[in-house]
């Protein structure tokens, strides 16, 4: 199977890598100002959570607007994808029913387009650490990993929920309210160290992929501190894991998902 | 003879599970399991195509024709039996290969290359072939979305016409477009069928057409193989048997 995936992944990578950029040129073509949103969407979301944060609830996070901006990033890449795997084979039947093509590279297709707009964003986030003067030391180097593990976890949920999205009628709808429960659940908007207690804060912490990786990428930029490389090394375990499982899904069944549409 | 087989078939069979998908909520308010319908759309279809050779596929509509076409295109795979293309490089030529609305006619064209399996360099080598073909004018770098439904078709048979695989499956394209794109498209198909190391699977309706093309018709009949041989002989059965 690992020799099929890489075989595969040689043949279709330039294709998800063009049909990537296309998608983003043809957002940009159908209107001017479409990639002022790839900044101002996080910019305006990062306004209204710190308002929330700060003004409601007297949030007291040191850098606030770039805590969350960080939150947020990776939050986007990490939901966006998924929800958008629930009904990717039906959303690219014209495609599916004509061409032979390894379904999980729709989804890498779509994770290269949100990975672009998250870089947007990152760098978003890399201005405003200037602009607030946050010391930074080698902990940063800690990102590579975090990213890594990311893209790894990213891929592995997409792929389980594209397959089970293709017999499942109502699988969106789940996911959709599951995703708005871990959003809330990861600390996006408010420190879970600073917020809750033991036992809740290590359950809520570590046993949510999101809500690790965004404090990872806390520590490792805002804090200047080592992640937890113990918890990073266990998901980055279990993200290879999932993605094992959803490749083997996808090739052991992808051939029937033309019949059920 | 033997060692220049392009394609085997054997036993083919393929099946349509009705009632696969559920949802959640239907499930949770009808504890039962749903009983399952399966239809059997190719009931042990075995053939083999020679090297060169044009098979003409006929039956009524909903015999399995281009469910067969799609199992040989490597789209789904086979329930039961085996399909041995002897390592030919394949493509099913039908109308559309998903383009993108708000992209233009030359990157769709090398998007659809692409999920043909060419490279983009192939694919960029051919493009003015293709784009004459097509002869869509200036409208080839406006989006797809400002096109025409014939001008979609135009497009989409030239690209998967001029971009040439070993084993070519059609499936009732020959009727794409207007008059004359209709008489150009034709020739391009004789053109392509003539080269003797092609091997073309077509399916059609119009008996002419294959009695032209064809070296030899293979006649489906509710998912099994009715009669197979030479054009003047399975032609006038079929046509007798429909009338």
């Amino acid at each position: 199977m690992i020799a099929r995936f890489v075989n595969d992944m040689k043949k279709y990578f330039s294709y998800a890598k063009y049909s990537a950029k296309s998608d983003l040129k043809s957002e940009v073509a159908s209107s001017y100002l479409n990639w002022l949103w790839w900044i101002l969407d996080p910019v305006l979301f990062m306004l209204v959570y710190t308002f929330i944060a700060v003004i409601v609830f007297k949030s007291k996070v040191q850098y606030f607007p770039v805590f969350v901006f960080i939150g947020l990033t990776l939050w986007n890449f990490f939901s966006k994808n998924i929800q958008g795997s629930v009904k990717m084979v039906r959303q690219n039947s014209s495609i599916v029913s004509k061409v032979y093509i390894p379904k999980y590279i729709l989804v890498l297709e779509k994770m290269l387009v949100n990975g672009f707009k998250m870089m947007v964003s990152f760098v978003l986030v890399v201005i405003m650490m200037l602009l607030y003067r946050v010391p930074v030391n080698r902990n940063v180097l800690y990102m590579i990993p975090i990213f890594v593990i990311l893209v790894t976890t990213t891929f592995g949920i997409s792929c389980i929920v594209l397959h089970f999205g293709v017999f499942v009628d109502d699988l969106f709808n789940v996911v959709q309210v599951l995703l708005r429960l871990i959003f809330y659940m990861s600390g996006i908007f408010y420190s879970i160290d600073g917020r809750l207690d033991e036992p809740l804060r290590s359950v809520l912490l570590y046993c949510n992929p999101a809500s690790m990786l965004i404090k990872s990428a806390r520590d490792s930029m805002l804090y200047a501190t080592t992640p937890n490389l113990k918890m990073l090394a266990i998901w980055g375990a279990a993200s290879v894991v999932m993605c094992i499982i959803g490749v083997k899904l996808i090739y052991s069944y992808e051939n029937s998902y033309v019949k059920v549409m | 003879m033997e060692n220049n087989i392009a394609l085997e078939v054997k036993d083919l069979r393929i099946r349509y599970k009705c009632l696969n998908t559920f949802s959640i909520r239907q499930s949770l308010f009808r504890l039962q399991k749903a009983e399952e319908i399966v239809f059997e759309a190719v009931r042990g279809v075995s053939f083999s195509v020679p090297k060169g050779e044009i098979l003409g596929i006929v039956g009524k509509n909903g015999s399995g024709k281009s469910t067969m076409l799609r199992a040989v295109a490597g789209i789904f795979s086979p329930d039961e039996g085996t399909i041995d293309l002897h390592g030919n490089s394949v493509s099913l030529l039908s109308i559309g290969v998903g383009f993108q609305r708000e992209l233009t006619g030359r990157e769709n064209i090398v998007l659809s290359g692409m999920l043909l399996g060419f490279s983009e360099e192939a694919v960029r080598a051919k493009m003015d072939e293709i784009i004459e073909f097509a002869g869509l004018g200036e409208f080839i770098d406006m989006p797809v979305r400002t096109y025409s439904s014939g001008m979609h078709s135009k497009l989409a048979f030239s690209i998967t016409a001029i971009l040439e695989a070993d084993i070519m499956l059609i499936d009732e394209v020959l009727s794409v477009g207007d008059a004359k794109f209709k008489k150009k498209s034709y020739n391009k198909m004789k053109q392509l069928i003539s080269d003797s190391d092609r091997t073309v699977l077509i399916v059609s309706h119009m008996s002419e057409t294959l009695q032209e093309l064809c070296t030899s018709v293979l006649w489906l009949h509710d998912g099994e193989v009715r009669m197979i041989g030479k054009p003047e002989e399975v032609l006038p059965v079929y046509e007798e048997f429909m009338s």
